[in-house]
């Protein structure tokens, strides 16, 4: 990563130092664990967004009313992601610097943040609002931007292990 | 013999030329990875539907047909990267313990898959849109969630060769 005169370079390097990150290093079990966690946090995650993205886009529970499919998947959502965010903190404090230097890193946390953006503000406004008012535009857009995003995010974390 | 199977097949051409490919293995694993969010992810949303945690006011019938196709093309994509991933090193995978415990459990996903559609899928009509459904319904629901849970498990385990049992290492089988 090219170095400007902001740099969260020491934060990482913070956090590397930290005993908490050393421990996970010297734990045998401690990254496997929390990898085969998120994974399956990943797996939930991925479901409750996409029975949503799909009844945006026309397909998928098409019986049921946009706002109670949304309603039913948000509980699973946010807790696949808090559960994603917890088990993904033992690797990116452990291996922090690598993180750090890694492209596919601040490519999958932009996706992230970008993700977030969408899910509260857009995505959430259509599932609020009369789907014979907005039309069959808006929320396919939604849909498929919310898709792309989040593979996104898996796709970057994916490459961070693989090429950093 | 079984050894003797995948040292020949390691040793074929386009297998050679799998892992020693720059791009087609981290292309193969992405996709893997993407195809199981769609498949275990929307298998786990019917799960939650069977065991009455999830989708509850969709239908059974209707979760079941709507998710299928997705699945489907989940599973499909899923099984060939998986295949491709698995022929790309077919040696490593002879000795690997967790390829292995994944195969089983795979069987052992597919005979609850079939159970519960020749079985207990036999009477949906009397459950097809009860929030929650009855004990097997709901048994079967939460029996998916933890063998497809652990399939992700242990097949993310696959790359930690090192953390097997002990009897397994003394099989021997590195060659």
């Amino acid at each position: 990563m090219e170095e400007t005169a902001f740099s969260l370079q020491p934060f990482f390097l913070w956090m590397a130092e930290l005993s908490f990150s050393q421990w996970v290093l010297g734990e045998t079990w401690a990254q496997p664990i929390a990898q085969v966690m998120h994974l399956v946090a990943l797996a939930v995650f991925a479901g409750a967004v996409l029975v949503v993205d799909f009844r945006l886009l026309g397909v998928g529970f098409v019986n049921t009313s946009l706002p109670k499919v949304a309603d039913e998947a948000m509980p699973w959502m946010i807790g696949a992601f808090v559960a994603l965010f917890i088990t993904g903190m033992p690797s990116l404090m452990s291996l922090a610097l690598k993180q750090y230097y890694s492209p596919f890193f601040w490519w999958k946390m932009e996706l992230v943040l970008l993700g977030i953006i969408l899910t509260f503000t857009f995505r959430r406004w259509l599932i609020k609002t009369d789907e014979a008012k907005v039309g069959p535009v808006w929320p396919r857009l939604a849909g498929i931007l919310s898709i792309s995003i989040w593979s996104g995010v898996a796709i970057n974390a994916r490459l961070i292990g693989l090429f950093s | 013999m079984i050894r003797g199977v995948f040292a020949w097949a390691d040793a074929l051409p386009s297998s050679v030329w799998l892992r020693e490919s720059l791009n087609a293995f981290p292309i193969l694993l992405t996709s893997h990875v993407l195809s199981m969010c769609l498949f275990a992810g929307l298998v786990m949303m019917m799960d939650f539907r069977l065991a009455g945690i999830g989708n509850r006011s969709t239908s059974i019938t209707d979760a079941q047909e709507r998710l299928f196709p997705y699945q489907l093309v989940g599973g499909i994509v899923s099984f060939v990267t998986g295949a491709l991933l698995f022929y790309s090193k077919p040696l490593t995978y002879f000795s690997n313990f967790h390829f292995w415990l994944k195969m089983l459990l795979l069987l052992l996903a597919f005979a609850n898959v079939a159970y519960f559609h020749f079985k207990t899928y036999a009477t949906v009509d009397e459950w097809n849109h009860e929030p929650t459904p009855p004990s097997p319904v709901r048994m079967a629901g939460y029996v998916s969630i933890g063998l497809w849970s652990l399939i992700i498990i242990i097949g993310r385990m696959a790359a930690y060769p090192g953390l097997v049992p002990q009897w397994w290492t003394n099989l021997g089988l590195d060659g």
